[in-house]
Formats: structure tokens, sequence, C-alpha cells
């Protein structure tokens, strides 16, 4: 297989100087799931923040699809900002060199509002919304920018039923589609439920395949 | 009434009332950004950096603005990437550096005799609004909301989540540095009229007040420039009738107004 989206050598990671991933090597191609596992505080955001390009490796090589989307897991700051549901997924299509919205970046994220099923509060403020919306409202984000290379930092934490189905199904077409999905998660029934995945289990900085 | 209509025959006034406006406009514009960021005590940091720097170039008779501008550029980016990168330890760098070039600037003036000109740089004055700082107004509005159009999108995104914009691989340093360059040149022009002490005020109150009210970005930043206006004149109004400095005027309007937002807010989520 030679559609490598993310390619991982040898990968030290630290954080404030405590080394978090030591000597990590992971290779991701178009079309699989790898799922990361762990404990709390075994490093896994941390991995995904290296993944992302907001933490630089202290040593090692990554190279990756260049059309990365992150879906970082929710923080208190993200609610508080004057801001309604489209204007916050609409930011997911800047990756293009571009200063203004298109009618096209409307029209895709108006389409994908409709397929997570959030686009009637498209002009709610996102300071009002459930932590299970916000979340989905993250993820339409990520999505708007047509990713082929998807990094989800426990998607499903506060996630009811319907919501946690309408993920999976999001992601299944992703991953028919070409793209290679990175998920953390702490929920094995998640894992169980994808056929061409991985599981990368970290401990103590290291990982198990 | 007709005392301050008289007034408005005066140019001084006229420039004041112009350059005054336009810089607290802009300034609050920028300033609903470094509100959102949590970089509100940037502007303070930076008018005592710009009081040190005027002082040292009083005290070697050059042109303030050739010392202080590249002076306040400079400390602008440098605090703002400290405060990013350290988060507390960046309140912590502000304090230090706002109190010792604070203590530098007023060491540099009373070794120099320059002590007559140090209570202008520190309360402002609408005296000192030259026609060379109306121009320099009219250009710095004129560049900060053509930034501002153009760039809406990318600095809506970077206020709201820096780290989402790096990992879609947008050069947010580039932006951190418009927003400092910007940031620094309100602060050294509006400092001649509000003063050093109190140009932060500027930057910060109409921002605070209209996110009461505003539940949007965009409607947040024609809100504090509509706040900022109305108590710049309202501010030049006070300052002529009660004969204070113009700065405490405006710095007293724009407090006023906060407080009435926050009783009348208040007031709506009780009914």
């Amino acid at each position: 297989m030679t559609d490598i989206k993310l390619n991982l050598e040898n990968a030290v990671i630290k954080y404030e100087d405590t080394i978090v991933i030591n000597d990590l090597s992971l290779q991701v191609h178009g079309g699989e799931m790898a799922f990361i596992t762990g404990a709390n505080g075994s490093g896994k955001s941390t991995l995904m923040r290296g993944i992302a390009g907001l933490l630089p490796l202290s040593a090692g090589r990554l190279t990756r699809s260049a059309k990365m989307s992150y879906v970082p897991q929710i923080e208190e700051a993200d609610r508080d900002f004057p801001a309604c549901v489209r204007e916050i997924v609409l930011t997911g299509t800047q990756r293009k060199k571009k200063f203004f919205y298109t009618r096209c970046d409307y029209e895709l994220a108006n389409k994908i509002m409709k397929e997570l099923f959030i686009y009637e509060l498209a002009n709610r403020e996102i300071k009002n919304l459930s932590g299970g919306q916000l979340r989905r409202v993250f993820l339409a984000r990520a999505l708007c920018g047509e990713p082929d290379l998807l990094l989800l930092d426990e998607p499903c934490a506060g996630l009811d039923v319907e919501s946690h189905k309408i993920l999976f199904r999001i992601l299944e077409n992703e991953l028919a589609n070409g793209c290679a999905v990175i998920m953390v998660t702490h929920d094995d029934s998640d894992i169980e439920g994808i056929k061409d995945s991985h599981v990368i289990k970290i401990s103590d900085g290291r990982i198990k395949i | 009434m007709s005392d301050l209509l008289a007034l408005l025959s005066y140019p001084f006034v006229i420039r004041a009332l112009v350059a005054g406006s336009l810089i607290s406009i802009c300034a609050s514009v920028l300033g609903v950004i470094l509100v959102l960021k949590h970089y509100s005590l940037i502007g303070h940091g930076l008018s005592e950096i710009g009081f040190a720097s005027l002082s040292v170039a009083s005290a070697l008779n050059v042109p303030a603005v050739l010392i202080s501008t590249p002076a306040v550029i400079i400390a602008s980016f440098v605090i703002m990437f400290v405060s990013q990168k350290f988060k507390t330890a960046g309140d912590i760098a502000i304090a230090i550096a706002s109190s010792a070039a604070l203590a530098l600037g007023i060491s540099i003036s009373s070794l120099t005799g320059g002590t007559s000109s140090t209570g202008a740089y520190l309360f402002g004055s609408v005296l000192a609004v030259s026609d060379g700082d109306l121009i320099f107004s009219v250009i710095l509005s004129v560049v900060v909301l053509t930034i501002f159009i153009i760039f809406y999108n990318r600095l809506f995104l970077i206020t709201y989540n820096e780290n989402y914009a790096r990992s879609l691989g947008i050069n947010t340093t580039f932006y951190q540095l418009i927003i400092s360059v910007l940031t620094a040149l309100v602060v050294v022009s509006g400092m001649r009229i509000t003063g050093t002490l109190l140009i932060s005020g500027v930057i910060i109150l109409p921002a605070v007040t209209a996110k009461n009210f505003a539940s949007r970005f965009k409607t947040l930043v024609i809100m504090a420039g509509a706040v900022s206006f109305v108590a710049f004149i309202a501010g030049l109004v006070i300052s002529f009738v009660f004969n204070i400095p113009a700065g405490a005027g405006v710095i007293l309007s724009n407090s006023a107004i906060l407080i009435f937002v926050k009783i009348f807010a208040r007031l709506k989520n009780k009914k």
C-alpha cells in the first residue's frame, strides 16, 4: 500500500520538558483507522497534538498529508466566544489560501451540518450548545476542510447513543472515500465497530500495536 | 452648550476630535481581539514601555516617534509571544516590564530635566495633537480597518482558536505580528491624547462593554467601535466642562457606559 497519509518515524514528543512519547513509529494509510488507547496521562492527546503539528518533535520524523483536520477535546474556552455554529463550521474551509468565504464554502458547510443533524442549530450561539452538539460542530468544522487525514481526540466523550451512531456512520463514509482516521478512545466497543482498523496502545510513552 | 460649540472654532479641538475619534475606534477594534484572547494587560504594558521610550527620545532630543514606534512594536510582539507561550508567566512578565519601564522613564526624565513633559506623556493633552498626528491617525485608521476587513475570517479564527488555525497550516505568527504592530501603533499615537497611563483603558473598556450585548464577533467589533466613539466624544466634553485631562474624561465616560450596561444587563436578566 503506497497511499500513506501519516508516517511517524522514531518520534520523541515532550510536554513541558517531560518525554511523553518515546521513540514511536507509526504508519497509517488511506482508508485505515487507527485507534489510540491507553490510561489517562499516557500521552494520547500529546501524540495527537504532535501529529497535528501543535507540538514539535524533539526527535524523529513526521510526514503527513497536507489535508489534515484535527478535532481536539473540548475546553471551556471553546464556548466563551461570540460566534454561532455556522461561523465555527465555516472556519474549517480556511486551509485554502483565500480571505473570503465563497458560495461553495457555504454550500459545503450546510451539507455537512445537515449530515450531522446540526443544520437547525446553524444560527445558535456556541455558548448555548450541549457538549455533544459542540462535538458535532467541531467534527463538521473538520470535515469542511475535506481532509484525507482526520485526527479525533476523544470524540465520543459525552455523546448520546444517537450522536455516536451519526459519528461512526460519517467516519465509515470518510474511510470509504480513502481518508485515514486516527482516533483517541477509551471505549473498546468503538474499536470493534470498524473493520480495517488497528489499535495502538500507549503505555509509558511507547506503543504496542 | 454654546460654549461647547464655540470650542469647535479652535483648530486644536478639531484636530483632537478627529484624531482622537479615529484612534479610539481603531483601539477598540483591536481591543476586541485582545480581550477575547485574554491579552487585556498588553495595552497597559505597552503604554508604560511607550512612556519609557518617549523619555529616552526626549533625553536624546530626537523625534519621539522614531524611538517609541519601534520600541513599542518590538515590546508588543515579545509580550504577546511570552503571554502565549507561558500563559500565567505572561501576566507576570507584563507587570514586571511595565513597572520597570515606568521607573526607567521617570528616572530618565528626572535626570535630564524633562519632568515638565513627563506630565503630558503620563496624562495626555489635546493640545499635543499636531497636524502630523492628525494625518497619522487618518492613515492608521484606514490601515487598521482595511486589514480588519481583508483578514476578518483569519482574525476570527485565530482569535477563537489559534491552535486550530495552526493545524490548518495558517501562519499564525504572521497574523500575531500584524496584531502586535497595529496595537503598538495605536498605543503610540493614542498616548499623546489620553496619556500613557490611560491608553490601555481606551483599548479594553469598549470591548468589555460591547461584550455584554454582542453575541457575534462581527457585532462585537462594530459595537465596540461605536461605544468607543461615543465615549471619546463624551469624554472630551467632560474634560472641557470640568477642566480635567482629556484622557481622564474619556476613561470616565467609558467606565460610566460599562457600569450602565452592566446594571442594565443585570436588571434585564432578573426579569
